[in-house]
C-alpha cells in the first residue's frame, strides 16, 4: 500500500513488466516461436512487443494450447492463398527485409536452421498464386536460369546473378520510339516510394494513374489495399489500361533468393496479363543506389539490384512485355545513382524525377491504334 | 545500451544497477554508482574511456593541489576540447569522444568552483570521479554543478523520490520516442525531396516540425537524465524551463539547455565583465559567448553562423527592443515563435546554398523560386504529422506540463504515463532503437 501511495507508477510498471516478461517466457515456444530473439542482444520481453506488431496479443499466450492446435491445423489444411496473406503480413521481424539500417543485417540469427526453415516456407507461400495456368506466349521464350542460387548466397542475402545478361540483351534489341506525354493517358504505374517520387514531382500524374506506396513489394502488390483506390485487381477491373509500368524489388532485396523474386514477378505479370490482356507491360529495372550506399550496405547494393534486374529482364518478350532500365539515365558510368541526384542515396531528389519521366518518353511502344 | 531509450538499458542495466545500489550498505553506494557509470561509458567508448579516466585523475590531483594547479587543469581541459574541436574543423575524419564536451565542462566548472571556494567540503577521489562520470549525464549532460550533487550526503532509499524520478524518466522517454523520433522522419523526408521542391506551406510545416523535434529530443533526453539520477537519490536537475513560452530570444536561451547557458554565464560572460562595463564591452562579451556556443555545438561553419545570429539578436534585444517585448508579451511570444524556428534552420542546414534554398521556399517572394514543386504536398504531410505537431504544440504551453507535473501521482496521470511507457517500448522494440527503421523504400 505504501508503494501504491508513494510511487504508483513504479508499482504499475513493476507489475506490468513482470507480466510482459512472464508472457514472453511462457510464449517463447508457442505464440512467439516465430519471433526471432537474441537474448544476449535484447531483453526477452521485447518479443511481446514485436509480436504485438505482428498481431499476436499477449493474452494469446495463456491460451497457447489452443493456439498450437490451430497452428497445426493451419499447416495441414490452409490454402496457399490464405497462407500467403498470413505469412507476408505476419512475417517475423528478422525474416522481413531490413531497411536502411545496416546494423540489422549483420545480426547473426540465433537458430539459423529454424529461422531459415520459416523463411523458406514463407517465401514459397509468398509467391502470388494464379487461379489457373495462363496461356501466354511469353512463357515459351522465358529463359531458364543458368544456375541456382547457393545456400550461402541465400543466407547472406546475396541476390545471385543466375540469369546472366541474356534477358537484358534481348530486351535491348527492341527499338523503342519517342512518344509525347499523351502516350501515358492510358498508363498505370505500380511501384514503391521511388514511384511515389515520380508521381509527386513530375506532371506524369496528370496523364497516368498511379498505384504506388512506400514499402510496396512484388509479393504484396496484389494483396495491398491502396488508400482510397482499392486493390490492384479492383483497379485493373475498373480501368482500361493500355500500358502498365512496374518498378518493384528494392524492398524485398534482402528477402529470399533471386528465384523467389523472379517467381513472384512472373506470377504478377501473368496475373496482370490475365486481367488486362491487351495492355503492354513495362518491367522497369530497379533504380540503383548511390556509391556510398552501394559500397557500405550488404543488402541494398547495386550488385544485388542488378542481379535481380537481370532476372526480371528475362520476362520480357519484346511483343507485349518490355524491359526498360532507367539507370541509363540516372546512373554514372560505374552504375551508381549519381550523387547529385539524391540526398539519401536511394531516392531521386524531387526535381530529378523529371529525368526519369524524360527517359520514359523515349521508351514508347507504338501499337496499331497509336 | 548507452542510449536511455535502448531496451537493454531500460530493462537490464538500469534495474540491475539500481538493485545493487540499494542493496549494498550506504557507504558503498557511491562506489557502485561510480563503477556502474564507468561500465556504461566503456560500453559506448571502450578505448577512450581511458581519456575520461586520465582526465578524472588529473583534475582530481590538480583540485587538491591548490589554485595554481586548478588553473592549469582548466587550461588542460580547454586544450583537450580545443584540440578535438579544432581537428573537426580541418579534417573530415575527426571524431569526438563520447560526451567529451559535457564531461570537460563539468571538469572546468569543478576547478573554477574549487578556486572560488564554492566547494566547501573535503574533496575525495570517489566523489570527484563520481561527479565527472555519473552515467545519466556523461553522454549529453545536463552539466550539473558539483554543488548540486550533494555528494557529501548518503543517498537513502526514498520511495517518493524514486516514484517521481520514474515519472520524469517516462515523460522524457515518451517525448523522445513518440514525438521527437517521429517528427525526425518529416525532416528527413524534406531532405530526400530536396528543399527546392517543397511547397511554401510544407516549408513552414517542416520548420515547425524541426523546431519541435529538436526540443522534444533534447528536453526528453534531459528529463530522462534528471529522472534517472533521481532514482539514485539525487535532486532533479533542471535543463529546460518551457523555452517556447519565452518572450524574447534572450529569455528563450535562459530556458533552453539551462545548464549550458548558466555555464557560459558564470564562467565566461560574468568574469569578462558581463553587462557591467559599458555597452561596447557588453557587445564584445556577448559576441564571445555566442561564438563559443556556436563552436561548442559542432564543427560546421553553420553552427558559427547560428551562434553569431543569436548573439546579434540578443544584443539587439539588450540595446533596442528587449523591453518592448517583455512589456507586450503577445508581441514577445509571436517574435519568439517567428525568430527561433528560423534560427533553427541555420542550425539544421549546412551549406549556404541549401539555407538560401530553404529560405527561398519559406519566403517565395524573396527567393529564386522552386523547381518541380508539388503544391499538394502539404495535404499529405499535414495529415501525416498534424496530430503529432498538435500534441507537441500543446506540450509547449508551460501551464500544461506544470499541470501534469503537479499531478504525477493522480491515478489518471499514472495510467497515462504507464501507457506511454509501454507504447515507447513497443516503438523501440520494433525499430531496434533507430527511428529511421520506419522508412521503407
Amino acid at each position: 500500500m505504501r508503494l501504491l501511495k508513494k510511487a504508483p507508477l513504479f508499482l504499475i510498471l513493476l507489475i506490468s513488466g513482470i507480466f510482459f516478461f512472464l508472457t514472453a517466457v511462457l510464449g517463447r515456444n508457442t505464440v512467439y516461436a516465430q519471433i526471432p530473439l537474441e537474448p544476449e542482444k535484447q531483453p526477452v520481453l521485447s518479443v511481446v512487443f514485436r509480436g504485438l506488431k505482428e498481431g499476436i496479443h499477449p493474452l494469446q499466450v495463456f491460451d497457447s494450447e489452443r493456439m498450437c492446435d490451430e497452428v497445426q491445423k493451419e499447416e495441414v489444411s490452409e490454402s496457399a492463398e490464405v497462407k500467403q496473406e498470413e505469412t507476408v503480413e505476419g512475417m517475423p521481424e528478422q525474416a522481413k527485409i531490413p531497411v536502411l539500417n545496416g546494423e540489422s543485417q549483420q545480426k547473426p540469427i540465433v537458430d539459423k536452421e529454424a529461422v531459415t526453415k520459416v523463411e523458406e516456407e514463407e517465401i514459397q507461400a509468398a509467391v502470388i498464386p494464379t487461379a489457373e495456368p495462363v496461356p501466354y506466349s511469353i512463357k515459351n521464350i522465358r529463359t531458364e536460369p543458368l544456375r541456382e542460387s547457393t545456400r550461402e548466397e541465400y543466407l547472406n542475402h546475396i541476390s545471385a546473378d543466375i540469369y546472366g545478361d541474356t534477358g537484358v540483351l534481348r530486351a535491348a534489341e527492341y527499338a523503342f520510339e519517342p512518344v509525347t506525354e499523351n502516350y501515358f493517358d492510358d498508363a498505370l504505374f505500380i511501384g514503391d516510394s521511388r514511384t511515389v517520387g515520380l508521381r509527386d514531382y513530375t506532371d506524369l500524374s496528370d496523364h497516368a494513374y498511379f498505384l504506388c506506396e512506400t514499402s510496396l513489394t512484388i509479393q504484396k502488390v496484389f494483396t495491398r489495399e491502396f488508400k482510397g483506390k482499392g486493390t490492384l485487381e479492383e483497379v485493373l477491373a475498373a480501368g482500361d489500361f493500355g500500358k502498365i509500368y512496374l518498378m518493384l524489388g528494392i524492398n524485398e532485396l534482402g528477402l529470399g533468393t533471386t528465384e523467389d523474386y523472379v517467381a513472384s514477378y512472373t506470377a504478377v505479370i501473368d496475373r496482370i496479363h490475365e486481367l488486362e490482356p491487351e495492355a503492354l507491360i513495362f518491367i522497369q529495372a530497379n533504380m540503383h543506389v548511390a556509391e556510398e550506399k552501394s559500397k557500405t550496405d550488404k543488402i541494398f547494393n547495386n550488385q544485388n539490384i542488378e542481379a535481380r534486374n537481370r532476372a526480371i529482364a528475362t520476362l520480357s518478350d519484346n511483343i507485349q512485355v518490355f524491359y526498360i532500365d532507367v539507370n541509363e539515365a540516372v546512373s554514372d558510368e560505374n552504375g551508381y545513382l549519381k550523387d547529385e541526384y539524391t540526398y539519401d542515396k536511394i531516392h531521386l531528389l524531387g526535381r530529378y524525377n523529371d529525368i526519369w519521366k524524360q527517359f520514359l518518353l523515349t521508351k514508347g511502344v507504338k501499337t496499331k491504334s497509336e | 545500451m548507452i542510449s536511455f531509450t535502448d531496451l537493454n538499458f531500460l530493462f537490464r542495466f538500469l534495474p540491475g544497477l539500481l538493485l545493487i545500489y540499494y542493496m549494498v550498505p550506504l557507504h558503498l553506494r557511491d562506489v557502485v554508482l561510480l563503477l556502474g557509470s564507468l561500465v556504461f561509458y566503456a560500453v559506448g567508448e571502450p578505448v577512450l574511456v581511458a581519456l575520461l579516466l586520465v582526465l578524472t585523475v588529473v583534475n582530481f590531483l590538480c583540485a587538491k593541489g591548490g589554485k595554481g594547479l586548478s588553473i592549469t587543469a582548466v587550461l588542460i581541459n580547454v586544450a583537450v576540447l580545443a584540440a578535438f574541436k579544432g581537428f573537426g574543423f580541418i579534417s573530415e575524419n575527426a571524431f569526438l569522444p563520447l560526451g567529451l564536451s559535457f564531461y570537460l565542462f563539468k571538469m572546468i566548472s569543478f576547478q573554477i568552483d574549487v578556486t572560488r571556494g564554492q566547494i566547501e567540503e573535503r574533496i575525495t577521489f570517489r566523489k570527484t570521479a563520481l561527479y565527472f562520470t555519473l552515467f545519466p549525464q556523461v553522454i549529453s549532460g545536463p552539466i550539473m554543478r558539483y554543488g548540486q550533487g550533494d555528494f557529501g550526503y548518503a543517498k537513502r532509499f526514498d520511495l517518493e523520490q524514486i516514484g517521481d524520478g520514474l515519472s520524469y524518466m517516462v515523460m522524457g522517454l515518451s517525448m523522445k520516442v513518440l514525438l521527437a523520433d517521429r517528427l525526425a522522419i518529416l525532416w528527413n523526408d524534406l531532405q530526400m525531396i530536396g528543399y527546392i521542391s517543397i511547397s511554401t506551406p510544407l516549408a513552414w510545416l517542416g520548420m515547425l516540425g524541426y523546431s519541435l523535434q529538436l526540443y522534444f529530443d533534447f528536453w526528453g533526453y534531459s528529463l530522462m537524465a534528471a529522472g534517472i539520477l533521481m532514482l539514485f537519490g539525487y535532486e532533479f536537475v533542471e535543463n529546460f524551463r518551457h523555452p517556447y513560452g519565452a518572450v524574447s530570444v534572450s529569455d528563450f536561451y535562459r530556458r533552453w539547455h539551462m545548464t549550458l547557458g548558466a555555464f557560459f554565464r558564470d564562467y565566461v560572460y560574468i568574469p569578462m565583465g558581463g553587462s557591467r562595463c559599458g555597452k561596447l564591452r557588453t557587445v564584445i562579451n556577448l559576441a564571445v559567448v555566442w561564438l563559443i556556443t556556436g563552436i561548442w555545438h559542432g564543427s560546421g561553419i553553420h553552427f558559427l553562423v547560428w551562434g553569431g545570429v543569436l548573439g546579434v539578436l540578443i544584443m539587439a534585444e539588450k540595446l533596442c527592443y528587449g523591453k518592448l517585448l517583455t512589456k507586450v508579451p503577445v508581441l514577445g511570444h509571436l517574435y519568439v515563435w517567428f525568430v527561433i524556428p528560423l534560427t533553427w534552420m541555420l542550425f539544421a542546414i549546412p551549406g549556404k546554398e541549401a539555407v538560401l534554398e530553404y529560405l527561398g521556399r519559406l519566403f517565395p517572394f524573396a527567393g529564386a523560386g522552386g523547381v518541380a514543386v508539388n503544391t499538394g504536398d502539404i495535404l499529405l504531410y499535414g495529415s501525416r504529422y498534424g496530430l503529432l505537431m498538435l500534441v507537441g504544440l500543446i506540450l509547449c504551453i508551460p501551464a500544461v506540463f506544470r499541470a501534469i507535473d503537479k499531478r504525477k501521482r493522480n491515478p489518471l496521470v499514472v495510467l497515462l504515463l504507464a501507457g506511454l511507457f509501454w507504447m515507447s517500448v513497443y516503438m523501440t522494440a520494433n525499430t531496434a532503437g533507430n527511428p529511421f527503421m520506419y522508412f521503407d523504400f
